[in-house]
């Protein structure tokens, strides 16, 4: 696994590792889930999916860095998994998100909600993989520059320059994807 | 840093921000199938390997020793046996050798006896799974598979196939068959049966070619971490 950062520590995975590795993959759930959709995954194929992605976590815990935040090195995960994924599929399923209800919205918002999540995943879709990833991680997780180009083995420049892609990639399909809904 | 200059577009990112719950059977599910691989990956290191060689081949050979010297019994008390009463007449050598050697065997038999075979020769369905909801009968696998995982973390590699054939016997394609094979391929490298654990690993890939074990399956054993 040369390709996530992992810090080697010289002591032997504790006792309880496997509990503490699967409480923070319970915590982390919802954000395994949300990645692997907006990196292109069918709901159909998420729940393996998730589950590759905590076999590849449970065999690197004893080395993962926890004192850091764990949701980069998650996406670093998942995007190499989905990348194999699509890889073996040799093709993306492209099919509509069932979102979970949100209990606590009135149907107005909801509505709204459930047509920009559609439109956004409809236009994050239309990205290429390695761009899309730059995308999700800097402008939706938050996440600096500097961690991105390190989870995904790129420099800081290639990192900006497909941030910088992948933005106007967006717009452009933004405004694809209006134009489709309005025909 | 800059960001996209459009309101809308920003918008719309800000929306796409939200990190929707998990269904609970969902994520029930998830963690489910997450806890039985942790406990069977736990076999990754496998206990044997703090076991140093040294000790480990002198062992390997007074059992294979224990073990001929236990099948050249049988083949006497057999030969010794043959004038006595007419046995009968389908009753050949070699299949009598089996019950003779299983009566001949120490209470804990070493490794490569065939108390243990590869795969079950005639799996019969249990009487009790035909009747278990599925939900009853997957902690029933669970159940199966947790005790093989003990074990084999305890080093009684012989008693975790034990478990993992109680498991095929039950059930043949169940949902935890991949990991009780994976499982299996581990005890077979435990009990030193190699070419045993080729053909479990074989077997593997071609049932399970897409398998998240079969990297961690076909890898070579490592050596001791410590």
């Amino acid at each position: 696994m040369g390709y996530l950062r992992l810090v080697h520590s010289t002591s032997p995975a504790p006792a309880h590792s496997e509990e503490t590795c699967v409480a923070a993959f319970d915590r982390e759930l919802d954000y395994v889930f949300s990645s692997l959709r907006r990196l292109g995954v069918a709901s159909s194929e998420l729940e393996d999916l998730a589950h590759e992605i905590f076999v590849v976590l449970y065999g690197n815990w004893p080395e993962v860095d926890r004192s850091r935040p764990l949701r980069p090195y998650l996406f670093g995960i998942a995007f190499r998994i989905v990348a194999a994924h699509r890889r073996r599929r040799s093709r993306e399923v492209c099919v509509a998100v069932p979102e979970p209800e949100d209990v606590g919205q009135s149907p107005e918002l909801k509505l709204q909600a459930r047509q920009s999540a559609a439109l956004l995943a409809g236009a994050l879709k239309q990205i290429p993989l390695p761009r899309r990833a730059v995308l999700i991680m800097h402008d939706l997780d938050e996440i600096p520059i500097r961690d991105i180009a390190e989870t995904l083995s790129i420099t800081r420049f290639g990192a900006y320059a497909r941030l910088r892609k992948a933005r106007l990639e967006l717009r452009a399909a933004v405004q694809r994807q209006r134009l489709g809904v309005r025909k | 840093m800059t960001r996209p200059s459009a309101p809308e577009l920003e918008a719309l990112l800000e929306q796409g921000k939200q990190i929707p719950a998990v269904p609970a059977a969902v994520r029930a599910r998830v963690l489910t199938r997450a806890r039985a691989t942790a406990a069977l990956a736990g076999s990754a290191r496998p206990p044997r390997s703090r076991i140093s060689p040294a000790i480990l081949r002198p062992a390997a050979l007074v059992a294979a020793m224990v073990l001929g010297m236990g099948i050249a019994g049988a083949v006497v008390l057999l030969r010794d046996r043959k004038p006595a009463p007419a046995a009968d007449a389908n009753a050949s050598a070699p299949v009598a050798v089996r019950p003779a050697l299983s009566v001949l065997a120490p209470p804990t038999p070493p490794a490569p006896l065939p108390s243990a075979p590869l795969a079950p020769s005639a799996p019969e369905p249990h009487p009790s799974a035909k009747a278990a909801s599925p939900r009853e009968s997957y902690a029933a696998e669970l159940e199966l598979l947790r005790r093989a995982q003990a074990a084999y973390a305890s080093g009684d590699f012989s008693g975790s196939l034990v478990s993992l054939n109680e498991h095929a016997r039950q059930f043949p394609n169940g949902r935890l068959a991949e990991e009780r094979e994976a499982l299996r391929v581990s005890c077979l490298r435990g009990l030193g049966r190699s070419s045993d654990a080729r053909r479990a690993v074989t077997s593997f890939a071609q049932r399970f070619p897409h398998s998240v074990l079969l990297s961690r399956t076909t890898a070579p054993e490592t050596p001791p971490s410590n």
